[in-house]
Order: C-alpha cells, then structure tokens, then sequence
C-alpha cells in the first residue's frame, strides 16, 4: 500500500491556504477521500503524451465575441450591492482588521 | 384537460392562440406541485417527514407571484392580438444556481442562504422574454458539486419521482425530477460533467448539453468555468430543442459564448436519420475504475441493461435508415474522470474563492478576533463537505509544486480526449461520424445514502458523460427504456461542435418510432397515488 | 570602506486613462466619488458574473508597449492570481503572468550631467486594479470604487543605481506617459504608483544580492529619498556583518524612515491559472503596425530634433519638450513665425510661462493661438510694437480674445515712429531738463537712456526706442 500522498500536516496546510477550519471528524473524511482521488488521478501520470500536445483551455477554440468599445455605462442601483452586505457602515463594506500575528498587506 | 399533460409546444401553441390561457396553466402545475412536492429544500434540517416519503421535493422556492405576473402578461399580449413569445405560458423551473433579480439565489448552500442578486442570468431573462412562466428555483447539489443532489444543503434533497427511495441524480436534480413529475414542462439546468444527462438518465426525462459557449453563462454561478453549459430538460426532444432555440446565441456578457449562427432546431428535427452516421465505441461499454489506494485501473462492467439498450435503439435508428458505424475507438475516454478531478476542482477551488463573508450571503456570528478569522469561520460554517472537498483538491493540484505534474498534464489529455471526437467526427476520416451513441450512465438511479459518502464512486457516474465537456461538444441523453427494476435507462448522443441539431434529430427519430412502446406508458411512482386524468 | 554599488529595479503600476474599467463598464476614474457608487455586479465580485475586456486598454497598453521600444506580444492570455484580501472582491486578480501583451523594451534616461543611462524593461502586462481599504478603531472599510481600474504594470530590470536615476526615470515615464495619452499619470491621484526593489553589492561584482521592496512611495521625491535610505540602511548592516533579509518595506513620508511590513520568505502560491472566462488578446499583424503608426515622435526625440533643428539649449529644448501640447505649441508658432525658432523659445519660456501659470492653463486650453503670438512676435520685431506692448497683448488676447493686429489698432497701440511727432515730444523734453542737456553735453552720455526714459513716459511707453535714440542724439549733440 502507497503512503498517502497528502499526509495530516499537508492537509492542514492546505486547510489553512484555503481559509477553511474543520473538525477532526471532517478533517479525517476529507483528507481520506482527497487520497482516494489523488489515487484515481495517478494514471494521469503515466499517460505518455505524443510531441506538441498543446493544453486545451475550453476542449473547442472558442471563437466568441471581440472586445467591447470603451463607453462608461454606469450599474443603474449599486445600492443593491452594499445591500447585501453582512456590515456595512457610512456606504463601505466592513470587516475586522487583521489582528496581530494574522498576515497583514 | 390538465395541462401537465400536455408538450410545452402544445401549451405554447395553445396559449398563442388564445385556447388555452396561461393563469390555466399556471394553476394546474401549482396543483400538481402542491399534490406531489412535499416541503420545500430548507436549511432547517427538520427530521425527514415520514409522511413525506414518496414526494419529490424538487423546489427550494417557488415564485408563484412571480409566476402569476409573467401569466398576466402573457394574456395579456394574447389580447392585444400581440407575440407572447415562443414560450408563452410555458412553466419552466430553473436550478438553483442561476441569477434570478426578485428571489433568493442560494446554490443549496448557507454560504448564499440570504443573497438575492440585482441581476438575472440571461438564460433566464431569454426565458422570460420569451414568454415563459418562471414557477420556481429547483434543488441541487450545493454549488452543482455532486451527481446525486444529496449534498444540498437544503433539505431534503428531490427524490427520484420513479422511485422516491433513489436519486435524482445530480447536479440538476430538481430540474429532471420536477420535469419527470410533470410539476413543470422544462427546466433550465447546467452541465459541467454530466449534471444535465445524469440526472436526466435517472428520471427518464430529456437532458440536452449545449456545446460551450452556445447557451450564455452570464448569472450562472460557476463550477469549472471552462466546462460549465446551462441546458434544457423536458419530457422529449422536441421540448428540448424548443427550449434551446431561446437559450442559444451570443451574449455580450459572456466573452466565451460563441458567435456560431443558430439554426432553426425544431424544423431540423423533420429531416429523419437516414444517412446519418451513428457511432458506437467500445470504450463507452464498460467503467476504467481506479483502485483508491493503489491507483491502478481496471476494467469493470456498467449495468447490463445499457448496453442493450444502446444496441437496441441502434437497432431502431439503422431501421429508419440510419448507418451504424461499429467499434469507433474512442481511447481516451477512459481519462475523462480523472482529468476531471484535476481540471474542475482547480477551477472551482478559485470561484469559490469570493465566498469570504465580506460581500454577501452568510457571514459567521462567532465572534472572530480578526479578519482571517472571519475568512475561516465564515467558509467553514457555510459550506458543505462537498464544496470544502472540491476546493481541497483544486489548491493540491494547482499549487506551484504540483501544478505541471497535474493540472498542467490534465489539460494536455483534455486536448487528447477532444481529439478523440475530432476524428470520429472529421468528414474525411475513417469513420465520419454525425453523432456517437453511448449509454449515458454507468447504472440506473441508486438508493439514497448509497454513494454519497465515496466521492470516487460518486464521480465515476459521470464517466460516461464527462468526455462531452472536456471536448467541449454538444450530448443529449435520451430515456430508453426501464430497467428490471422498473428505473429509467437513458442513452446518449454526442455530436460535434454546434450540431445540436444533428442530435437532436437522431433523439427525435429514435423517440417517434418507440411511442408506442410498452414501457412510455409507465407512470412514475410519485405520480401514481395522485394520478391526475389527462 | 569598500566601495559599493546600488541596484534597483523599480516596478510601476499606471492606471489607464480609458473611460470604463477593463471587465466592466462602470467608469475608469472616480476619484473623490462616494465609496461603493461606482461599482457593478462585475467589478464586486458577485457570483455568476463574467469579465468582458475594454479594447480601448489593449490598444493603450499596445500603445505604451511601442512607445518603450518593447516587443508587442500578437497573443497574450490573461491569468488569476489567487489570494485572499478584502480589496479583492472575487479573492483573485485578473493579470497577466507569464504571456503579457509586452517584452523587453527600454528607456534612455537622459540624466542632469548630460548623459544618458539606458533602462532595460522586462515585461509589461494587463490587469485589473484593486479597491481601496481603510482601516479605523481596528476595523477596515472597503470601498470597490477602484476595483477593475484598467492598470499596465511595468517591471524594469535592476539597472538602475542610484535614487536619482529611479527619480529621473519616473519623471520621464510620467512624461511619455501623458505625451502618448495613455494615462495622466498624476501620482498623487494613484495614476502612477511605484515600488522599488533595492539591493546593493560591491562595485564591479555582477551578482544579485537579496533585495527589499520599498512600497508605498507616493512621489517621486519620496521614491528618491527611501532608495538612499534604505541603501545606506543595507550598507551599515553589511558592513557590520549582518545579513540582508527580504523585506517589505513601507516608506512613512512624514518621518522620512522605512518600516518593515512583512517577511518576503513565506511567498504566497497564488496558483496562477489561465482565466476560462477571457479568449487570449489577440492583435493581428495589421493592428500592431497600426499601433506603431499612430506613435507620435516621441519626447527624446523631438528634444534630439529640437537642438538639431532649431538649436536650442539642452535647457531650453528640455522645457519645450516636457509636455506635448506645450511641444506642439512650440512648433507650430515657429512655423507661422516664419522659423524664428530662438524668439519663439524665448517668449515662450518666459512671458507665455507666466501666462499659463497666472491663468492656470496648459498650452493647449489657452485662447491665446500659435497664430497669434506669431504675429505679436512679428509685431514686436518689426518695430511695430515695442516689447513691452507685445507683453501685455498676451493677457489681453487671452482674457478679451481678438487679433492682436485688430486690439493695437483699436487701441492705438501702435509705436510712435513718426518723425514729426517724435521731434516735438523730444523738444518738450529737452526743454524741460536744461541741466541734464547740459551734462550730457559736458560728456555725461549717459544720461541718454534717462531721456529716452523721459520721452516715454510722454507718449504712455508707445515711442518706439530706436528712433527715438536717434532723434535725441542729434538734437543732443547739436
């Protein structure tokens, strides 16, 4: 049996760059069935690629509309967007700052 | 007569000329939802009613009002002796991940339990332009990340209207279950690796995948980006090709939708299959399924019963004049779900990424000490397993260290798998193919809570579709028959790039000369106790 | 004390002067708008939006690129650049990583000694600007007005040595900048924004040391200031055996001191991906020669032209080449001067300087014309006028409008060049001041500039000098 490609401290650090936090139960789920797949992945690996197979972005060449002309067209209610705010003060989206030893800018 | 037995075309046609009004129409598929739905999805996880066993629960919400309004007008054009549209009067539900200004769009998360967009998708808005009668928002799995619609986060989940002991399929669960239990005509779902023709397979209706860009994502809440289609269901394909002919056209919201004219799908499907070139592969008769802890693949057999059912609507289609052309290799299929791991959970883990409790939707009420804090809590609190999975794998394989080992490999065997279909398809190759007939699902429908928990499992129900989204081209699941079990079997077509049509054709051909077969006349179980007269 | 050398890159952001944000149609600029006013379901990161590209940021970033000598890439893809932060209302950026729309490139700094330094570019490439954060009583307040601003980032390579290199070539980039019309490039409105990436090492080495990035200089002053000081800050840690860690660094303009933000070690995977929701910017081989087409001679060169041609100061030609609509006024009134090229650079850079100054416009919102200071000129050196009329006719064109020829007609502006009338007003004078006849006479001569002085405050300034010198001296010396 293979050693797990993503061992408890991968998956905890994985955990934390996609600012998630979860229980041992869920974290032991997880991270058992990210193993799984990764497993089912594996024969992407050895798949032997002919020369000058170029990655496909979208499976057809998408050949969809050009660029748009530059013209301002204001949004008619950007109230509606602050609206949906879970805080908002003074017309501004608010959050908590960073505290010390988070990552700051 | 009630009209939820009548095709959308017959109620459109009806409407159109004033014989039948749309208010009609509307009340009569309110009944129908009001006898076989049961309780709303919610995010109140109320213990599962026993009562409520055998309904559907298709809907999260349904926009009766607004539904009444769009009747209103609908009549009101009639009156006036004006258009009402091509889909006057017409009920449509539509999956909860679209944009929709004036209802709550939720994704079947809590993370979006409260959002409530200032704008509408404009498939949708094509819809309601058209004349259609937006009944309601349709269950699904959270973020469309599942093929069982079990992980909804708004309970409980739709049932399998044929056996409410099963699942929908997913992700568009609500849409094949409200238009298999008559509560709607059409339904707007999305197809990212199977999520229209699965669920579509398992209850028996229609499910057609747009090739990409030929439907507009603009106000379609993403998966993969790349990969994802919104598309009709509807009970045959002449329903479906009705609805396609609204959806299909260029956007200039969405830079990837296409510019490819759109042709007239419902005259196409006169023109019959004879000529046609219809495909079959070996490769589409059997799973490659990965051993999840060595990772070696081996061959395993799907449920017998599809492949007869493709050899047998070969049968029907090389009758009506069709050529079926035998042993089309199509090698590699096989690396559809896997490549799909790959490519979809990175796209997804980033479009994910602007749920962060800043913005909108749910934020946590634990009091954080800071801002990270608040990220962490916030996500963990509202999303599910599924969404947290998929945004896992997405960051493993895109990070810097494995990105060229994986995601960079996959997108390269997504190039292979398209080239598959270019040279079945390519009109001066060896097999000139106008369309591919696979089964569309490796089984029929299973038991609730069967597979949920093995994500691998889960996934490989779409193998038999996921090869249409890497490459891009149209797919259309057909029902074809039921199994021992009494469970609706469904069969594919893939066509090439923007020939929905050819499809189609095939799909309607194939419907018209099995009407009379014994197993259309089957009513679903959740239909029977309340069986309405037509 | 060895000798050491200084290297800086230097990498800045310039927000386009478009009318709409790149992704979306809400307005490129909306400086001292309310916050979240100019915002769209698209620019703050809504779910189930899609971006669609501005043309017109292609075309400027095109633009840019040919005017930096760089290589315009005929397909450039546009990638996320994944992170969390609140100014990021999707929780990634939307730029271009490794196929920009630019390569390669230069610049030639032309420095105060008179010599020019040459700045190699090593990419220039698309993407969409951030919102802006504030933080208050341990809370942030986000407003997205800013996000989706069409912005180029210009990354150079680490030639420059010296803060007042980095500060020479901001100002000539602010400079081409404006000249193109791809940006106002104001730095204190955030047009242009620069960070610095400084390390040092001994002189004649050619390796590259750990280097700090300075942000958050808002001026050009500013970025010279924190480039020496944090040079001389790597040289005493040097020299006092200590290593140099990556640091990011803010400058505080207020105290002049740089404060370390955070450590560059733990660098953050952004997982760079191709967008799914953008094509590749494709420019055709028709586009990309009509884009070096439409490049105007550019400031180096005209100034080069300038001192060639018309032969000019170094100085001079510097100031009639700093901005392009003050350029092109310089021309053009040489040309309907005649090619009184020193004349016009002469008026120009004083009385028409302080014009623009007292009225506060630019050359090219003056109402004053190239036609009409043509002909001022042409007044004045024709002895139509004298200098000191010619002057004033600037402020009175400018603030009544009119020809000039038409306003010293009417206001009998005219010199007096009239013999007769001259003769009489000189009469008047002399016969006033006997005693000052008498020592110019005795051999005072010098006296002759009081009496022209004398005759003018006669005629209200309207004697034209010459002739009047000529007159006085033969009544003089009579």
């Amino acid at each position: 049996m293979k050693p797990d490609s993503i061992t408890p401290e991968i998956f905890a650090r994985l955990v934390s760059l996609a600012a998630l936090e979860l229980t041992p139960e869920e974290s032991e789920y997880l991270r058992t069935e990210l193993n799984h797949q990764l497993a089912a992945v594996q024969e992407l690996s050895e798949i032997q690629l002919a020369e000058g197979v170029q990655p496909s972005l979208h499976g057809l060449e998408c050949q969809g509309s050009a660029p748009r002309p530059d013209a301002w067209i204001p949004f008619p209610n950007p109230t509606e967007i602050l609206k949906q705010a879970p805080d908002s003060e003074g017309g501004y989206f608010r959050v908590p700052d960073f505290s010390r030893g988070e990552v700051s800018e | 007569m009630n009209s939820i037995h009548l095709s959308a075309r017959q109620i459109a046609q009806k409407v159109r000329a004033g014989e039948l009004s749309a208010l009609d129409v509307l009340e009569d598929h309110l009944r129908q939802i009001q006898t076989v739905d049961g309780a709303p999805g919610s995010l109140r996880h109320e213990r599962l009613n026993p009562a409520e066993e055998d309904k559907v629960h298709a809907f999260i919400e349904v926009t009766a009002q607004r539904a009444r309004r769009q009747a209103e007008q609908v009549q009101a054009l009639v009156q006036r002796g004006e258009d009402p549209g091509s889909l006057a009067g017409v009920p449509v539900s539509v999956k909860d991940i679209f944009c929709v200004e004036g209802t709550t769009t939720t994704a079947a998360s809590r993370i979006l339990y409260n959002f409530r967009p200032p704008y509408t998708a404009t498939a949708v808005e094509r819809l309601e332009k058209a004349g259609a009668l937006i009944i309601g928002k349709v269950n699904l799995d959270e973020f469309t990340y599942g093929s069982s619609s079990e992980s909804s986060a708004f309970q409980p989940h739709p049932n399998n209207p044929w056996n409410t002991q099963r699942v929908t399929g997913g992700s568009s669960g609500g849409s094949a279950a409200s238009v298999a239990a008559r509560e709607v005509s059409l339904s707007l779902g999305t197809d990212t690796g199977g999520s229209i023709r699965q669920p579509a397979a398992f209850c028996g209706v229609v499910g057609l995948k747009p090739t990409y860009g030929r439907t507009s994502r603009y106000g379609l809440i993403a998966f993969g980006s790349s990969l994802d289609c919104p598309g009709p269901l509807a009970r045959d394909a002449a329903d479906a090709a009705l609805m396609l002919q609204v959806l299909a056209g260029m956007d200039p919201k969405d830079s990837t939708s296409a510019l490819a004219p759109v042709p007239d799908y419902l005259a196409a499907l006169q023109e019959g299959v004879r000529g046609m070139r219809i495909g079959l592969s070996r490769d589409y008769d059997h799973i490659t399924y990965p051993d999840t802890l060595t990772g070696e693949m081996s061959i395993q057999a799907i449920q017998p019963e599809m492949n007869s059912a493709v050899r047998d609507a070969a049968e029907v289609l090389a009758r009506l004049g069709a050529e079926i052309v035998e042993d089309v290799p199509m090698p590699n299929a096989r690396h559809g779900i896997p490549a799909y791991f790959v490519i979809s959970r990175v796209e997804a883990a980033s479009n994910l990424h602007r749920f962060d409790g800043v913005k909108y939707g749910y934020r946590t009420g634990t009091s954080v000490r800071g801002l990270s804090e608040l990220y962490r809590a916030t996500r963990a609190e509202g999303f599910g397993l599924q969404p947290k999975l998929r945004i896992l794998m997405g960051m493993y394989v895109s990070a810097a260290q494995h990105s060229a080992q994986y995601y960079q490999k996959a997108l390269r065997v997504r190039s292979m798998i398209r080239s598959d279909f270019e040279q079945a398809f390519d009109p001066r190759g060896a097999y000139q193919l106008d369309a591919l007939l696979t089964p569309t699902t490796p089984t029929t429908a299973f038991l609730r809570k069967a597979v949920l928990g093995d994500s691998v499992l889960m996934q490989y129900s779409d193998q038999m579709t996921v090869a249409g989204n890497h490459a891009g081209i149209p797919a259309v699941s057909i029902p074809a028959g039921l199994d021992p079990l009494g469970l609706p079997i469904g069969v594919q077509f893939f066509g090439m790039d923007f020939r929905e049509d050819l499809i189609l054709r095939a799909a309607h051909a194939y419907e018209q000369a099995t009407q009379n077969a014994e197993w259309r006349g089957v009513t679903p179980q959740a239909l029977r106790g309340s069986e309405v007269s037509a | 004390m060895k000798n050491y050398e200084i290297v800086i890159g230097l990498e800045t952001h310039i927000q386009l002067n478009t009318a709409s944000k790149i992704f979306c149609a809400c307005k490129a600029d909306s400086w001292g708008a309310e916050p979240n006013t100019n915002i769209c379901p698209v620019c703050s990161g809504l779910p189930g939006v899609l971006p669609v590209l501005n043309a017109e940021a292609v075309q400027k970033g095109a633009l840019l690129a040919a005017a930096m000598h760089a290589e315009i890439n005929p397909v450039s893809y546009f990638d996320r650049k994944n992170y969390f932060y609140p100014d990021l209302p999707k929780g990634y950026q939307i730029t271009q990583f490794d196929e920009p729309i630019g390569k390669g490139g230069y610049m030639d700094l032309q420095m105060p000694d008179g010599s020019s330094r040459r700045v190699r570019i090593h990419k220039l490439h698309l993407e969409e600007d951030a919102g802006k954060t504030k933080i208050e009583q341990g809370e942030r307040l986000v407003d997205f007005n800013r996000c989706g601003v069409p912005l180029i980032e210009m990354v150079t390579e680490p030639d420059l040595r010296s803060g007042e290199e980095a500060a020479q070539y901001l100002t000539q980039l602010r400079q081409l900048l404006r000249w193109i019309g791809v940006s106002e490039a104001d730095m204190e409105r955030g047009h242009l924004r620069c960070d610095a990436n400084v390390s040092i090492r001994e002189a004649g080495s050619e390796n590259l040391n750990t280097k700090t990035e300075i942000k958050n200089v808002n001026s050009i002053d500013a970025v010279r200031q924190a480039i020496m000081e944090e040079a001389k800050r790597q040289i005493e840690a040097v020299e006092a055996g200590r290593r140099i860690q990556s640091y990011t660094l803010d400058w505080d303009a207020d105290t002049g001191t740089l404060r370390k933000m955070r450590s560059k070690e733990s660098e953050a995977d952004y997982r760079y991906i191709r967008e799914p929701d953008l094509l590749p910017v494709r420019l055709s081989a028709e586009e990309i020669t009509r884009v070096l087409e439409s490049l105007p001679e550019l400031p180096l060169a005209r100034r080069a032209r300038f001192i060639r041609d018309y032969q000019l100061s170094g100085y001079d030609a510097d100031i009639l080449t700093s901005e392009r609509g003050l350029s092109d006024y310089y021309e053009e009134s040489v040309r309907l001067s005649g090619g009184a090229a020193k004349v016009v650079s002469n008026w120009m850079m004083n009385d028409l300087s302080r014009l623009m100054n007292d009225t506060g416009k630019s050359a090219a919102q003056l109402r004053l014309r190239p036609a009409d200071l043509a002909e001022i000129i042409r007044m004045v050196e024709g002895g139509k006028i004298n200098p000191a009329t010619g002057k004033s006719l600037l402020g009175k064109v400018e603030a009544g409008g009119g020809k000039p020829a038409e306003i010293v007609e009417r206001e009998g502006l005219g010199l007096i060049a009239d013999e007769e009338a001259l003769s009489s007003q000189i009469a008047a004078v002399l016969a006033e001041s006997a005693a000052e006849v008498e020592s110019f006479r005795a051999g005072k001569e010098s006296l002759l500039g009081w009496f022209v002085g004398q005759v003018m405050r006669r005629t209200g300034g309207k004697a034209d000098p010459k002739r009047t010198r000529e007159l006085l001296l033969e009544q003089l010396k009579r």
